[in-house]
C-alpha cells in the first residue's frame, strides 16, 4: 500500500525507460495522444491543483509546435489555404500536431518523473552501476538548482545595497553578467568546500557501500512484471510494423491485426499502471478508515 | 576517485581511448544501431570518458577536489544550452581543457551531452556528441600554453572548434541515413549544414570572447588556491 | 593518555606575505574539552584545518601534527577520515546530499560499513539528537539550527576520537546555542569524546571547557584552565572583553582568589563582596524623535500560496535617528522583515512607510538611492570582484574615511578573508551607499569580542551621524550594549518592545548573563559594565 513513488527506484526507472523509449520512437498519433492524455494525468494526481502555470505553458507550447509544421514544411498534398504564396497544407498540420503531441506528452512524463525521482532514489539507482559516475552526474543535477538560488540572492543583496542605481536597462545588463560571474567563483568555491567536507568523511578511502532504504518488496516486483510484460507488447507491435504511421505524401496509417490493438493497448495500461496504484492507495485508505 | 599508477597505462589511455576506441565504438554504434542501442552506446563513451579523466592525473588527494569542478562546469555547460541560438557549451568545455587539463576537458565535453540531452532529447547523435565536445576540451588541453597567452589563438581554436563540430555531426547524420559511409553524402551534408555551422563558429568566438579571461582567472585562481 | 599533539606549526597561504599561524604548539589530552578563541583573522580556522588533513589548505608549511602518537600525514586514509570529526564554520557548507537520512549515512557509505550497521548507527544517532522527526526531510527545508545539529550527528556517527568544530553556534539564537553546547559537554562526559572548539560566544562555553587557548596573530599566547588564563590576561582588555560576564566583572572590581565562570559563581561572587544599598544606576533617558524612519503596520506576507504566514500582523515602528536590534528565534522572520522593509519581497497586505513615504512611491528604485541599504545575513552576496579594493572602489567607498581599519585586507580576494572579515568588508561596501536608514542582518556574526565592540562604535558613530539604524541579532551582549531599544521576534511579529534595560531585566532567556547575575539584586543591571559599576558605587563589603 505505497504510493508509487515510494516504489523501489529501479522499478521506477525501469517504468520511466520503457514508457519514454516508445513515447519517443514511435511517431504512431494513437501512441501519442495516449503518451500524452496519461501524462496530464498524473500529473494532476501527483500534484493536485497545482502548478495551473504549468499546464498553461505546456498548452502554448503545445499550439505553438503544431502550428510551426505548417508554417515551415509545405510537404502533402491537401492543400488548406496559402499564404504568403505557400501552400499550408493539412497533412503538415497534422503532423505538427502529432509531433507537438509526443513532445509535449514527453515533456509531461519527465516532469512526473522528476518529481518522484528524488536525487538519493537517482543515487541508488547509479550507485549500483557506477558510484563515481552517479556522483558527478547527481552533483551537476543538484548545482542547477543551487547556483538559481544564490543567483537570485545575490541580486537581491545587490539591489538592496544600491548597486543599480535607475531603471536602466544597460545598468540591468551589466548587473546580471555581474552576477554570472560571481556565481561562477561562488560555485567553483563552494564546490571545492563540498568536495573538502566529502573528503573530510571519508569519501574515496576505498570501496563504498550504498546505503539504502528501499527493500525489494513483492508489489515492486508485481509492477516490474507488469511492465515489463506490456513494453513487450507494445514493442513487439511496433518492431512488426502493426502500428505505423506516415503523414506525408497523405495522411496514412492503421493498426493492424491482434499484435496492433495489442500493443496499443499494452502501452496504454502500461502508462495507467502508476495512476492506478494511486488510486488503488486512496481507495483502501477510505475502506480501512471507514472500517475504524 | 580511482587512481591509475603506471605511467605507461595513463599515457596509453590519454592517446588511445580518446582518439581510437571511443570513435571506433561511437561508428560502429551508428552502423549496427537499432531502436535502443544508442543509450548503451553513451553510457559506453560516458565510462570511457571517465576512463580519460582518471587518466589525467597521478596523486590521489585532489582527486574529488577535480570531480566536483568537472560536476560544476558540466552544469553550466547544461544550463547554457537553455540560450537561444547561441550555446557556450563547446566555449566552456574548451576553457575547462585549457586550464584543467586536456582530460578535464573531455570529461565535461562528454558529461555536457548526456546530461543535457536528458532534456534536450537522448538518441543516437548524442555519442557522437559526446565525442565532439571531448575531443575539442581535450585538444584545448593540448594547447593550453600558446591558448592561455593569446587571445587571438584562442578565438581561432574556437572558429575551428565550431567546424570542426559540424564536420563530426555530418559524419552522423550520414551514417545514419545511410547505413554506411559515402563521401559525396558527406560533402552534401556539410553543404546543408552551413547555417548550423556558422552558428557553432559565431557561439564559440563570442564565447570564447567574453568568457575566455574571467573564465580563466577564476579556474586558474581556483588552481593555485586549492592545487587541483 | 595524549590524543593529539601539535608542535612548533607554522603556515603561510600562497602568495601572502605574512604568516597565518607560527610556531603553535600544544597538546591535548583524551577526554578534553578545549575551546580556542581569538580574535578575528588570528587564524583559528587556519589551525583547525592543519590538524584535520583532509582539510589542510595549500601553502608552505612546517612542523607537525601528531594525532595518538602518529604523524596525521602519516595516518592510513580510514583512521585520518574517521577519528578526526570536523564540524565547518557555515552550516550549509558541509552538507553533500539532499535527505537528511541520506547525510548521516553518507560517512558510513564511505567507510563501506554494511546496510545493517549502518542503518542501527544512523537510527541510533538520530534519537540520541532527536533527529526522528525530520529524518526524511529534505536538507533545504531545515532551519540553521537544525543544520548545525545535523551536521554534528553526522560527523559523530563515524564516532570520532577528536572533534573539531569551527564556529559552530555562530548563526544560532542564543536558546539553541546553550542547547548545542550543553549536548557538546554531554558527549563530552558520555563518551569521554575530546572536543577542541573555535568559539566567540564565550559565555556557556567557557565555564564548562577544561582548558582555554587564546590565539593572537597567528601565535598561541595562553593556554591553561580557563580561571588561570583569565588570570593571565587580565589587563588585556582587547581579549579579555568575549569573557563571560561573571570574569568580566570579577576583572572590573577589585579581586581576590579565582575568578567565577558561572552566572551562579558570579552572583555568589557578588553578594558576599557588595552590598545592594543602591539597587539601580539612573536609567539613562530614552527618548525619540517624532518622525519616524521604519513604520510597519499588520503587515502579513508569505513565501509561498501554500506555506503559512511568516510575517503575520507585524506592527514595528524605529524612528529616525536610533539604533533598533530585533532579536529571536531561528526561522522565526527576522530576515524577512528586513528583506520586506527593502522591498525585496512583496507583502501582501499591510502597509509599510520609509521616511513617511510609502515603499510603492519610491519609484525607479529611488529607494536604495541614499535611502536604505541592507546587509545581507550571508555576506558572501555582496562581493563581486577580485580583489576587496576594488569592491570598494566600485562601490566608491573611502578606504580612508572608513570607521575602522580593513587596509590590510584590501589586495585579497573577498573570498580568501575570515569569516569576520568577510563582515567587516561587506559593511564597509554597504556603508559607501550612503543610506540613511541601515538594516544589519546579523553584523557580529563571525566576529570576535574585540571587534564587535569596534562594531559598537561604528553604529554609534553613524548614529551620531542622523542614521537610523535596524540590526538583527542573536548576540544579546552586542544588543544590551549598542540598542536603543531592542524587539523580540516570535510567530511573524514583534511580541514584545523596549529600552534594553527595560527589555532584558524583563527577559528571562533572552537576556544577557550580567542580568541573570543580577536579578534581584540589583535592578536593570543588564551589561557587566554596569553592574561592575554597581558593585563599585555599593563598595566593597568590609570584614572579609
Ligand atoms: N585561502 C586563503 N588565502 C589567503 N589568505 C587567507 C586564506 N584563508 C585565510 N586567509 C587569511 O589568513 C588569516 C587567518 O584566517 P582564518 O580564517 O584562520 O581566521 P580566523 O581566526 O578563523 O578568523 P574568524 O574568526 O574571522 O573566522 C586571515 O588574515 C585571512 O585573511
Ligand atoms: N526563500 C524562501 N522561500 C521559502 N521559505 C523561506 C524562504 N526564506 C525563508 N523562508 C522560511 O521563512 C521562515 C523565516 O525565515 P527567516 O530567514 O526570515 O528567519 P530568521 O528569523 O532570519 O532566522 P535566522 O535567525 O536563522 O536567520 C523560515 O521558516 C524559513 O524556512
Ligand atoms: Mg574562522
Ligand atoms: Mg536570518
Amino acid at each position: 500500500m505505497r504510493s508509487f513513488s515510494e516504489y523501489d527506484p529501479v522499478v521506477i526507472a525501469v517504468f520511466f525507460v520503457t514508457v519514454l523509449s516508445v513515447a519517443m520512437f514511435c511517431g504512431h498519433p494513437i501512441i501519442a495522444a495516449i503518451t500524452l492524455f496519461t501524462g496530464v494525468i498524473y500529473n494532476i494526481v501527483l500534484n493536485g491543483r497545482q502548478h495551473m502555470k504549468s499546464h498553461l505553458f505546456f498548452l502554448i507550447l503545445f499550439i505553438v509546435l503544431a502550428a510551426a509544421n505548417p508554417l515551415v514544411s509545405h510537404n502533402g498534398v491537401t492543400v488548406l489555404f496559402v499564404m504568403n504564396h505557400n501552400p499550408v497544407t493539412l497533412e503538415a498540420l497534422l503532423y505538427g500536431i502529432n509531433s507537438a503531441a509526443m513532445i509535449v506528452g514527453v515533456l509531461y512524463w519527465f516532469r512526473n518523473f522528476t518529481r518522484i525521482m528524488t536525487s538519493d532514489k537517482l543515487l541508488h539507482i547509479f550507485g549500483r552501476l557506477s558510484p563515481k559516475l552517479s556522483l558527478v552526474l547527481s552533483m551537476a543535477l543538484r548545482f542547477v538548482p543551487l547556483f538559481k538560488g544564490q543567483a537570485e540572492k545575490v541580486h537581491d543583496a545587490q539591489r538592496a545595497m544600491g548597486a543599480y542605481k535607475d531603471d536602466n536597462i544597460v545598468d540591468d545588463i551589466r548587473g546580471n553578467m555581474r552576477i554570472f560571474s560571481i556565481i561562477v567563483t561562488w560555485a567553483l568555491e563552494n564546490g571545492i568546500i563540498t568536495a573538502d567536507s566529502m573528503e573530510a568523511r571519508g569519501y574515496g578511502t576505498g570501496r563504498r557501500t550504498s546505503f539504502t532504504r528501499y527493500r525489494l518488496r513483492g508489489e515492486d516486483i508485481v509492477f516490474l512484471a507488469a511492465d515489463l510484460i506490456l513494453f513487450g507488447a507494445a514493442i513487439a507491435a511496433i518492431v512488426t510494423d502493426s502500428v505505423e504511421f506516415t503523414f506525408y505524401p497523405v495522411v496514412r496509417g492503421s493498426i493492424s491485426g491482434i499484435a496492433g490493438a495489442a500493443g496499443t493497448a499494452a502501452y496504454g495500461i502500461m502508462l495507467l499502471m502508476p495512476v492506478i496504484v494511486e488510486a488503488e492507495v486512496r481507495i483502501r485508505w477510505k475502506y480501512l478508515q471507514s472500517g475504524i | 576517485m580511482i587512481v591509475i599508477r603506471s605511467k605507461e597505462l595513463r599515457s596509453f589511455i590519454k592517446v588511445v581511448v580518446p582518439f581510437a576506441a571511443v570513435p571506433a565504438l561511437v561508428t560502429a554504434g551508428a552502423l549496427v544501431f537499432d531502436h535502443n542501442k544508442h543509450i548503451i552506446i553513451s553510457m559506453g563513451v560516458a565510462i570511457m570518458a571517465l576512463l580519460v579523466f582518471a587518466s589525467g592525473y597521478e596523486r590521489k588527494n585532489t582527486g574529488t577536489r577535480r570531480e566536483v569542478i568537472a560536476a560544476i562546469m558540466t552544469a553550466l555547460c547544461f544550463a547554457g544550452r537553455f540560450i537561444p541560438l547561441l550555446k557556450p557549451v563547446a566555449a566552456l568545455t574548451i576553457i575547462s581543457g585549457i586550464y584543467l587539463g586536456g582530460e578535464t576537458g573531455f570529461l565535461v565535453g562528454a558529461m555536457s551531452a548526456v546530461l543535457s540531452n536528458i532534456y534536450f532529447g537522448q538518441g543516437p547523435w548524442t555519442a557522437f556528441q559526446m565525442l565532439a565536445w571531448g575531443l575539442i576540451g581535450l585538444i584545448a588541453g593540448y594547447l593550453s600554453e600558446p591558448l592561455k597567452k593569446s587571445r587571438i589563438l584562442l578565438i581561432v581554436y574556437g572558429a575551428v572548434s565550431g567546424i570542426a563540430y559540424s564536420f563530426i555531426m555530418d559524419i552522423w547524420t550520414v551514417l545514419w541515413y545511410n547505413r554506411g559511409f559515402s563521401i559525396k553524402l558527406y560533402l552534401a551534408a556539410l553543404q546543408t549544414a552551413i547555417p548550423y555551422t556558422l552558428s557553432y563558429v559565431l557561439s564559440n568566438v563570442l564565447f570564447l570572447y567574453l568568457l575566455g579571461k574571467p573564465f580563466g582567472e577564476k579556474l586558474q585562481r581556483i588552481k593555485v588556491k586549492y592545487g587541483v | 593518555m595524549e590524543i593529539l599533539a601539535v608542535r612548533d606549526l607554522s603556515f603561510k597561504y600562497p602568495m601572502c606575505s605574512a604568516a597565518a599561524i607560527e610556531d603553535v604548539s600544544f597538546t591535548l589530552e583524551k577526554g578534553e574539552f578545549a575551546v580556542l578563541c581569538g580574535g578575528t583573522g588570528s587564524g583559528k580556522s587556519t589551525l583547525l584545518r592543519m590538524i584535520k588533513r583532509e582539510l589542510t589548505p595549500l601553502g608552505e608549511r612546517c612542523g607537525t601534527v601528531s594525532f595518538m602518537g602518529r604523524d596525521t600525514e602519516t595516518l592510513d586514509d580510514r583512521t585520518a577520515a574517521s577519528a578526526i570529526g570536523f564540524v565547518m564554520q557555515k552550516p550549509e557548507q558541509q552538507i553533500v546530499t539532499d535527505k537528511v537520512w541520506h547525510e548521516l549515512a553518507f560517512g558510513l557509505e564511505n567507510l563501506g560499513i554494511s546496510q545493517e550497521e549502518t542503518a542501527r548507527r544512523t537510527a541510533e544517532m538520530a534519537s540520541y539528537f532527536g533527529i526522528g522527526e525530520w529524518f526524511d526531510s529534505d536538507v533545504s527545508q531545515l532551519s540553521g539550527g537544525q543544520k548545525q545539529l545535523l551536521n554534528l550527528a553526522s560527523v559523530l556517527v563515524m564516532q570520532p576520537e577528536l572533534l573539531i568544530l569551527d564556529e559552530p553556534t555562530a548563526q544560532l539564537d542564543p536558546i539553541a546555542a546553550s542547547d548545542f553546547i550543553a549536548t557538546l559537554k554531554r558527549l563530552n562526559q558520555d563518551f569521554s569524546l575530546t572536543i577542541l572548539m573555535v568559539e566567540h560566544r564565550l559565555e556557556d562555553v567557557v565555564p564548562v571547557c577544561d582548558r582555554l587557548m587564546v590565539l593572537e596573530d597567528g601565535h598561541l599566547t595562553h593556554s591553561g584552565r580557563p580561571e588561570e588564563v583569565i588570570t593571565s590576561i587580565r589587563g588585556r582588555s582587547e581579549i579579555m572583553c568575549g569573557m563571560p560576564a561573571a570574569a568580566r566583572i570579577y576583572c572590573a572590581l577589585e579581586h581576590s582568589g579565582a575568578s567565577p565562570l558561572t552566572v551562579r559563581g558570579g552572583r555568589r561572587y557578588i553578594e558576599e563582596n557588595y552590598s545592594n544599598g543602591q539597587r539601580s544606576l539612573p536609567d539613562a533617558a530614552y527618548s525619540h524623535s517624532s518622525e519616524p524612519a521604519l513604520e510597519m503596520k499588520d503587515v502579513y506576507f508569505r513565501y509561498t500560496r501554500e506555506s503559512e504566514d511568516v510575517l503575520s500582523g507585524l506592527d514595528l515602528t524605529v524612528y529616525s535617528g536610533e539604533i533598533f536590534c530585533l532579536l529571536g528565534g531561528n526561522g522565526s522572520g527576522k530576515t524577512t522583515t528586513l528583506k520586506a522593509a527593502s522591498e525585496l519581497v512583496r507583502i501582501y497586505s499591510g502597509r509599510i512607510k520609509v521616511f513617511g513615504r510609502k515603499l510603492k512611491e519610491y519609484r525607479n528604485r529611488t529607494l536604495y538611492n541614499e535611502c536604505l541599504a541592507m546587509l545581507p545575513q550571508d555576506v558572501q552576496t555582496v562581493f563581486l570582484k577580485n580583489t576587496v579594493r576594488e569592491e570598494l572602489q566600485d562601490a566608491g567607498a573611502d578606504v580612508n574615511a572608513l570607521p575602522y581599519d580593513i587596509s590590510h585586507l584590501l589586495d585579497k580576494h573577498p573570498y580568501d578573508l575570515s569569516g569576520g572579515e568577510q563582515q567587516l568588508a561587506a559593511l564597509a561596501k554597504v556603508l559607501a551607499a550612503k543610506p540613511k536608514l541601515l538594516l544589519l542582518d546579523e553584523p557580529t556574526k563571525g566576529l570576535d569580542a574585540y571587534s564587535r565592540s569596534r562594531m559598537t562604535e561604528v553604529l554609534r558613530r553613524l548614529k551620531a551621524d542622523g542614521v537610523t539604524i535596524v540590526t538583527v541579532t542573536h548576540d544579546v551582549e552586542f544588543a544590551a550594549e549598542c540598542a536603543d531599544r531592542c524587539g523580540l521576534f516570535f510567530g511573524g511579529r514583534v511580541v514584545s518592545c523596549g529600552t534594553p534595560a527595560e527589555f532584558f531585566s524583563g527577559n528571562s532567556f533572552y537576556t544577557t548573563a550580567a542580568s541573570r547575575m543580577t536579578r534581584g539584586y540589583y535592578d536593570r543591571a543588564v551589561t557587566a559594565e554596569q553592574a561592575a559599576e554597581l558593585c563599585r558605587l555599593n563598595g566593597r563589603r568590609c570584614g572579609e
